[in-house]
Parts: structure tokens; sequence; C-alpha cells
């Protein structure tokens, strides 16, 4: 092969019907290795549905979506997935949440510990390896699901709008935290956001998904200073001409941008 | 501040929780003082307490009332761990595939609505008037019980935590152990405190069954010669009983589902 980053993911024409009515129509795509691409739309456009098949929660009614050249088949933890919600285990520890993964897998429980303590350590969760997680505050239970994933090393995480419910800062200060995560591990990045500020900070590519015909989604390249998680990016020239494009474009009426 | 409001709303939780069986205990002082009721109906406390002083020093029908205690105790001990047992694990099971539901659900849904008083002739015939009819009856209660309670409680078991176990690696059986099991529990703990409920007053039931020992022996045996203060003594161990092991019940509840309500 090339020296070019492989293609991670690829949709090629998926659609997916929810009882006859259609929410993905035909929608392609392909994201590289490292690549972080942010995902724009309105609610309800079929954004959490086009997680849902990338985690293998959902198959395609129609085309096909792969990993890594293969079809996706269900479930597994080479995509992890930090989802909306956190789906925090509510009757395990931080540390029990974190270890799940390497629990499942039938790791030593010394690895266990040693891996949950480093990845509290990594998300700012030391010290509360041992609370329940509704002893949390949003932001924690957003970082506890943060390193959850992130203890067992996929090579896509899915998120799905994280930080809807994280105050100002404890958002930006996350939002600096996936990108040097990103920066350590490599991994890719599929991130869902509401927020137009959010997805030109995190993403490479910003994908703006529109209601009803999702196949045509218009998409915005990011040329922002590496590395990316300096926060002096928010007040960079690239970042408030990217950020006027997509205002712009969502002030448009569908498909007059095509 | 806070502290001080709970600790006073403790207070007065316990306080009420003590002086409602005071109240209860006084009307009856004042019903029998006053001769509103005759005693053949309802006894005296006092004598009820010579009754149960009676069966203490001396047993009852022969044999010491530890015994009886015993007996009953193991009746609905085994028919409640094995039942419950059985019915957790079919009600998780029919909670979560489809096909197991199909399997179960016209016998199961059919049995359940039949009172247990009416089992107890087929019971007899079966599985003749010993140890195992009695248990069997309590059991089968029991086992219908939780298994109701344990099929919602799987059911209920919400999406985003179980499709988070299997994106994390989790195969079936980890699922059920590590998600369903723990998300069902809440139901699972309520169904086992109505169970017990209701195994104890099958004993009585059951105890119809022959036999010449158990709590429920007792109250029958004593109610068919019309000595009403032993009746009285033994529906109230029974009743000290069902206390005792529902608050167990309750206190493990807590312990064990300590994330209910705080999410
Ligand atoms: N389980 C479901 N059953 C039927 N319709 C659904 C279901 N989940 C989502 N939808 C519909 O699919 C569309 C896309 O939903 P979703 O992917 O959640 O949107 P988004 O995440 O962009 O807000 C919506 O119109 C929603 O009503
Ligand atoms: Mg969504």
């Amino acid at each position: 092969m090339t020296s070019a980053p492989e293609v991670v993911l690829q949709f090629d024409r998926v659609s997916l019907d929810y009882g006859g009515q259609r929410v993905l129509s035909e929608l392609s795509f392909s994201i590289k290795r490292g690549e972080i691409v942010a995902v724009l739309g309105p609610s309800g456009c079929g954004k959490t549905t086009m997680l849902n098949i990338v985690a293998g929660f959902l198959q395609p009614s129609a085309g096909i979506a792969l990993i890594s050249g293969r079809e996706i088949a269900g479930p597994g933890p080479d995509r992890g997935v930090v989802f909306q919600s956190y789906a925090l285990f509510d009757w395990m520890t931080v540390r029990e949440n974190i270890a799940f993964h390497l629990r499942c897998a039938g790791r030593p429980r010394r690895e266990q510990l040693e891996v949950a303590d480093r990845m509290a350590a990594l998300v700012g969760l030391t010290g509360t390896e041992d609370r329940y997680p509704y002893q949390l505050s949003g932001g924690m239970r957003q970082r506890c699901g943060l390193a959850r994933v992130l203890a067992a090393n996929p090579r896509v995480m899915l998120m799905d709008e994280p930080f809807a419910a994280v105050d100002v800062q404890t958002r930006e200060t996350l939002q600096e935290e996936i990108l040097r995560i990103q920066a350590q591990t490599g991994c890719t990045i599929v991130f869902v956001t509401h927020s137009i500020d959010e997805a030109v900070f995190l993403g490479d590519r910003i994908f703006l998904m529109l209601k009803g015909g999702l196949g045509a989604f218009e998409e915005f390249a990011v040329n922002l200073p590496q590395p990316r998680d300096g926060s002096d990016n928010r007040l960079h020239p690239e970042f408030l001409a990217v950020r006027e494009r997509i205002y712009r474009a969502m002030r448009q009426p569908a498909g007059s941008a095509a | 501040m806070s502290e001080n409001r709970q600790r006073r709303a403790r207070l007065r939780y316990v306080l009420l929780a003590a002086l409602s069986p005071l109240a209860l205990l006084f009307l009856w002082v004042a019903a029998t003082r006053h001769g509103w009721v005759r005693p053949v109906i309802l006894p005296p406390p006092d004598a009820v307490v010579m009754s149960f002083v009676d069966m203490v020093v001396s047993g009852y029908s022969g044999i010491p009332l530890y015994v009886h205690v015993a007996a009953s105790l193991m009746r609905v001990g085994v028919a409640f761990f094995v039942g419950a047992l059985l019915g957790i694990f079919v009600g998780m099971l029919r909670g979560r595939v489809a096909e197991v539901d199909a399997i179960f659900v016209v016998p199961a849904e059919m049995i359940r609505p039949i009172p247990p008083l009416g089992l107890i002739p087929l019971f007899i015939l079966w599985f003749g008037i010993g140890e195992l009819s009695k248990i069997l009856l309590i059991l089968t209660s029991v086992f219908l019980i939780t298994m109701v309670n344990a099929q919602a409680g799987a059911r209920a078991c919400p999406a985003d935590p179980l499709r988070a176990a299997l994106s994390l690696g989790a195969d079936r059986f980890q699922v059920f152990r590590y998600v369903v099991l723990p998300a069902a529990l809440p139901q699972i703990m309520t169904g086992l405190r109505v169970a017990l409920g209701t195994a104890l007053s099958i004993l009585v039931a059951s105890e119809l069954l022959g036999g010449d020992r158990g709590l429920g022996f007792i109250v029958l045996d004593a109610s068919n010669f019309f000595r009403t203060t032993y009746v009285f003594s033994g529906v109230i161990i029974i009743g000290i009983v069902g206390l005792a092991s529902d608050r167990g019940l309750a206190w493990l509840s807590r312990r064990w589902v300590h994330w209910e309500g705080r999410r």
C-alpha cells in the first residue's frame, strides 16, 4: 500500500430506515486514521443514528459500513463510545467502571487496578476512584465515561454530544484534554456536537448534516496550527473564519449550497 | 442545619413506628377491659401472654415451642431460597430472551392466578401430605412472584449501559452478570419482600396438609378447639418472624441497591 494514512471508517451509500421512515439516505464518507471529524447538524437529523451504525448497535438498511475495510458486524472494543447519557454502571465504583473492559477481557486484577488508576489520572479523576457515579458531578461522570473508553485503547472513539450537559469552563478543559489524548494515542475520533465552536476547535474536518436528505452533507476543513490543544486557537483567524462559514451555511435553506 | 433536620425526621420516624403498635395495644386493652367484645373472640393481652408463657414452658400438644418454630422456619426458608433462586433465574431470562419468555408465558400466567389454597388438593394427590407438599406449595408462590419482578426488572434495564457493556467487549454472560442483574436488582429485592410475606401467609395454609408441628399447625389446631389465646400467640409469633425478616431484607436492599433513586 501507499504511505497515505489508511482509511479507518468508510460509509458507502449507507441508508437507515426506522419503521419505513428514512433517517439516513445514501450517506457516504471516509475517515482516515488519526483524524478528528466533528459532526454538526440540527436535532433529529440522524447524528446519533450514524454513530450507532459505526458502533455496531444498528445495521444499515442499505449500503455498507466498513471499519478498516471490513464490514461492521456488531459492537466491539475497537470502537469506544462516549454516551451523551454517560451510561455509567451505577452499581460500580469509578475504578470498576474504568476497568470494565479489562475485567471482561479476563486481565489480572493487578493490571485492572493499575490501568484504572492511570486512566483516572489522565482524565483528572484521581482521588475519586472509590466513589460511585451518583456521587460525581456531570463533568466528572463524563470524564469517567471517557476514561472507561480509553482503558480499552480503542482505534476509534465515538462521542455523542458528550459535553452537552457540562458547564462552559469544564467543557473547554475537557475539549483540550480530548486533543491532548488524541495526540498521545493517535486514535480516530468522530465527535457529534451542537456547538459550532466545539466542532471547529476539535475537528480536522467538520460534517454538517442537514435534516432529511442526508446523502448531501457539507464538509469543512479546519487548518488550525499544531499542536491543536492550545486554547489560543479559539482566537485564531482560521477558527473565526471557519466558524463564520459554517454559521452562514447553517442559515442557508437546505440544498442551495450544493 | 440540614443534618439536624435529617436527625429530627429520623427521630420522628422511629417515634411513630414505635407508637403505632403501642396505640393498637392500648385499643386492645381498652376493648377487652371494658367488655366491648367477648374473650373467645378477642382475648385480653395478659391471657395471650399467659398462653405464650405456657407454650414456652410446656410446648404445644406435647412438642416444644422451638420445634414448632424451627419446623416452620425450615419450610419457609427452604421454599423461599429455592423458589427465589429459580424465580429470579427464569424471570431474568424471560425479560431478556424472547424464546424463553415464549416457553413460559402460557403455563406461568395460567398458574399465577390460581390461589395457593386451590392447589392444596392437587399437591396432596401428587406429593402426599408430608414435608414435600408443604414446601412445594410455598415454593410455587415464591417462584411466581419473584419471577414476575425479576422479569420486569430485567426488561427495564436501560439501553445505554447495555450498549456500553457490549461495546467494551462484554460477552452475553458478562452483560447479564454485570449489567442486567444489577439493573434489575431493585425490582428483584421488592419481589423478594413481597414473596417473603406471601410465603409466611401460605405457611399456615400449607400446614393444613396434615402434620403435627409448625406455627401454622398451632394456629389451626388451636382455632379448631376455640383456644383463641393460643391462636393469638401463634399469629403474633408469625407476625414477628415476618416483621424481622422483612426488616432484614429491607436493610440488605438498602445496602445492595445503594444507587437507587440517587442518579
Ligand atoms: N428507535 C427509534 N425509532 C424510531 N425512530 C427513531 C428512533 N431513534 C431515532 N429515531 C428518529 O430518527 C431520527 C434521527 O434521530 P437521531 O439519530 O437520534 O438524531 P440526532 O442524534 O441527530 O438528534 C429522528 O427523526 C428520530 O425521531
Ligand atoms: Mg443525538
